[in-house]
């Protein structure tokens, strides 16, 4: 998927949010659907970041604290706070984040490799880092994030 | 020594019962133991023949004893020889005992126990082993042993006995020889006693007859002198104090008694011839005395005469006769009393005099003082009054004060219901605050909800590629919209988040204020009591005040009593000058020989009565309320006299000149010169 990236030379659609004081981003083609906090049902024997399930309209879905996730303290969900659902790899997944701060389509050169002083395996969860005017925001590697979590669940 | 007759007889008699009586007890005392001796002596001699039975026992016992040896071949004792046995016994038992007391009381050197066991073997050998042995036909040793035994104790008892029986026989010739001794020792004694009370019985006998017979001697020659009419010479003997003196005395007695009787007679005599003598010395005298009371009586008429016209300086120079000179005398110094007594109440009558018209200056004095008594209790009058109208106004001051304050409380009550209120329409704003905030919650869920859908609108839209981009930017703006929408929901909490902390402070100042005004309330009330306090206080000096104006009421009373006073005063120093004028016309009659004559006086002193005293005008106070009743009822009103002083004070100020009145104002003493001029004019100015 990187390389469809580079090579487009054409706009890319990102959602960024904040967890804590970062500001990560997603691609927008990813997201089904954004809605707000609802209570979830805990899931026995699940990692600490998988905080349980929710019903979507029927559908069964799996809600994972992002910020506990990326190594960062739990979210404390609020009224204010968004699940993201995501489409990875045909499962879809919810994403717990502290707020949806915008939309926004950014050039495909704008978006940087990560430094190369990370581990690979830490650095397989960033595609890239988006340098805006006031801040630089953290392209998420979707597909690793949540990869090995849709298969154990599967 | 003073002894009578019986008393000298007896002293005698007693005397010689005394001797005859020491005779006697000397007498039956030698008797006495000239028969004790004797009777010593024959018991002694009862002894001694008691000893020589016991000698004679003893050898017929011994006697008795061998013929019973010799006999013994009879083998039996016969009974003469045993009676004689039985016989010396007994009399040795018996006579065994007195030997020894006498052996003891005697002093004697034997051995009383050895002569009782020598009787006691004896007695045993010839009374009890003899008879045996001659009954039983023992042999003749036996009977030799005894024999000897016998022989032997009947020796020795033999020289005890013969001791015995000389020591009796010299002790019977030494009681003789006491019984003798005392025989002629105590006849030595009564011829002693006998011839001492021989002498002294018989020298006091011849001392007392020849005193006695001295005394009645004397007695006899003195009655025998009187007898023959020598009764000039006194009595002998008379200082004796027993019978004989008694004697004396009583002759003495009868011999003063005719004494007596001859000296009266003789005094009888010579009286009534010294009575017709001056019987007749008496007439001529008496015809003397006559002619002498007569001149007296004359001369004393004529003095007493002048004295009855008044005269008093004539004297009777002429001496009357002795017992009438005191007369004279007496009369002289009445009448240079009666001169002199004149003479003094002249003088205390023109002393008198100057008196009252001192009592008058003083009265005058009294008056003008009065005067200013009464102005300046006018003054203070006034000047209270003034005090109470201030009082007046002030008390009334403090009372709307106090009326105030309570208004003030009122209002400090009502702006706390206010206060009150306030704070009930801060709670109100308060609660509309939470309102507001409430909604606003709402309106931020609504802008967060939209923000959402527009989230997933872009998203929709970007799946849709570019058929999505017009929807696309519609989401945009409706994101921006929700998101101002937010913003401004957050600006409008923080508004009434702050206005709520306003709400806050401000119910905290009203709070405070509504404090505060208690506060006042509190201060208004005490305030309030204290306004109370002083119009109290204003009231009691108000009081207070009434009682200092109806002092001074009593005051100005008194001092209008004190002018009536001061006008009594004068009325009767006004009589008493009359009285001296009077009194001393009255003494001119007299004519005395001191100094300046009474009329002369008299005269002089007139001058003072003709001034006439003008009655003071009594003081009338008009400046004080409290009416005064007159001292006296018939007195004539008038002004006050320290309003008319100060009226013409002011006058005097104001220009007018008063020249006729300015002698008022001077010193008591030039006022008395001026009453010399009869000016009653002055006393009308007061």
């Amino acid at each position: 998927m990187s390389n469809v990236i580079k090579q487009s030379g054409a706009y890319l659609e990102i959602v960024s949010f904040h967890l804590g004081e970062q500001e990560f981003c997603i691609d927008i083609m990813a997201i089904r659907e954004i809605r707000g906090w609802a209570p979830v049902t805990p899931m026995p024997h699940t990692p600490r970041y998988v905080l349980g399930l929710i019903n979507l309209r029927g559908a069964v879905i799996p809600v994972i604290d992002m910020a506990c996730r990326l190594g960062m303290p739990m979210t404390e969900p609020s009224e204010r706070s968004a699940i993201i659902v995501t489409d990875i790899k045909g499962k879809l997944v919810g994403l717990l984040v502290e707020q949806v701060s915008d939309m926004m389509s950014i050039k495909s050169e704008d978006l940087q490799p990560a430094p190369e002083i990370i581990p690979e395996a830490q650095r397989a969860f960033c595609r890239g880092i988006v340098a805006l005017e006031k801040n630089m925001v953290c392209f998420l590697n979707l597909d690793t994030v949540i990869a090995d979590e849709l298969s154990m669940a599967a | 020594m003073k002894l009578s007759v019986s008393q000298r007889l007896w002293v005698s008699g007693v005397a010689a019962f005394i001797g005859i009586g020491s005779l006697v007890v000397v007498g039956w005392y030698s008797s006495s133991t000239v028969s004790g001796a004797l009777a010593h002596s024959q018991i002694i001699d009862g002894i001694d023949r008691q000893v020589t039975d016991l000698r004679f026992a003893n050898e017929e016992l011994r006697l008795a004893s061998m013929d019973i040896i010799i006999d013994r071949a009879e083998r039996q004792v016969s009974a003469e020889r045993k009676a004689m046995l039985e016989t010396s016994i007994k009399v040795l038992k018996g006579g065994s005992a007195t030997v020894a007391s006498f052996a003891k009381s005697e002093g004697l050197a034997i051995d009383a126990s050895a002569l009782n066991a020598d009787v006691d073997i004896i007695v045993k050998a010839a009374g009890e082993q003899l008879p045996a042995l001659v009954t039983g036909g023992a042999p003749d040793a036996e009977f030799d042993k005894i024999d000897d035994v016998i022989d032997s104790t009947g020796s020795r008892i033999q020289a005890v006995l013969d001791v015995v029986s000389a020591a009796t026989g010299k002790a019977q010739q030494r009681e003789v020889s006491v019984a003798m001794d005392q025989a002629q020792q105590s006849a030595l004694i009564q011829l002693l006693i006998g011839v001492i009370a021989v002498i002294l019985a018989g020298s006091l006998i011849a001392w007392q007859s020849r005193n006695i017979l001295k005394g009645l001697n004397a007695v006899r020659r003195s009655m025998n002198r009187i007898a023959e009419g020598d009764i000039a010479s006194t009595v002998d003997g008379t200082t004796r104090a027993d019978e004989i003196g008694e004697i004396a005395r009583v002759a003495d007695i009868l011999r003063k008694a005719t004494v007596e009787k001859e000296r009266v007679e003789a005094a009888a005599q010579s009286e009534r011839l010294s009575v017709d003598r001056e019987r007749s010395e008496n007439e001529t005298e008496r015809q003397r005395d006559e002619e002498e009371i007569r001149r007296c009586v004359t001369i004393l008429a004529g003095g007493l005469a002048r004295l009855a016209e008044g005269d008093l300086t004539q004297q009777i120079e002429d001496p009357f006769r002795a017992d009438l000179e005191r007369l004279r005398q007496d009369y002289n110094a009445a009448v240079t009393r009666l001169s002199t007594v004149i003479g003094n109440v002249t003088d205390q009558s023109s002393s008198i005099h100057s008196s009252s018209v001192q009592i008058r200056m003083a009265a005058d004095d009294l008056a003008k003082r009065t005067e200013q008594q009464a102005a300046s209790l006018e003054e203070t009058s006034s000047a209270l009054e003034q005090i109470t109208i201030t009082m007046r106004g002030s008390t009334s001051k403090a009372e709307e004060a106090g009326a105030m304050v309570g208004g003030t409380k009122v209002q400090a009550e009502k702006s706390t219901a206010v206060v009150r209120e306030a704070m009930q329409a801060m709670e109100r704003i308060e609660s509309a605050s939470a309102e507001i905030g409430k909604i606003i919650n709402v309106i931020d869920e609504i802008a967060f909800q939209t923000n959402l859908l527009a989230l997933n609108a872009g998203v929709e839209a970007a799946r849709a590629g570019d058929a999505g981009k017009g929807f696309a930017v519609v989401a945009q703006e409706v994101r921006e919209l929700a998101n101002r929408a937010a913003t401004a929901a957050k600006d409008i909490k923080q508004l009434v988040a702050r206005s709520s902390a306003e709400v806050q402070t401000g119910a905290e100042l009203v709070t405070a204020t509504g404090q505060a005004l208690r506060d006042i309330g509190a201060d208004v009330v005490k305030i309030n009591e204290h306004m109370i306090s002083i119009v109290n206080a204003a009231r009691e000096q108000n009081a207070g005040l009434a009682e200092i104006n109806t002092a001074i009421g009593q005051m100005d009373h008194v001092t209008q009593q004190n002018a009536a006073m001061v006008e009594q005063t004068n009325a009767a120093c006004q009589t008493l000058n009359e009285d001296t004028t009077r009194l001393e016309s009255v003494i001119s009659q007299f004519r005395t020989k001191l100094g300046m004559a009474p009329q002369a006086r008299a005269e002089r002193s007139s001058m003072h009565t003709n001034t006439p005293i003008p009655p003071r005008a009594p003081v009338v106070s008009t400046g004080f309320k409290p009416a005064i009743a007159p001292a006296q009822p018939g007195q004539r009103p008038r002004t006050s006299p320290a309003q008319k002083l100060m009226g013409r004070l002011e006058n005097a100020f104001g220009g007018s000149p008063a020249p006729a009145k300015s002698s008022t104002l001077q010193s008591s003493g030039q006022r008395v010169s001026a009453q010399a001029s009869p000016s009653t004019d002055q006393w009308e100015e007061f």
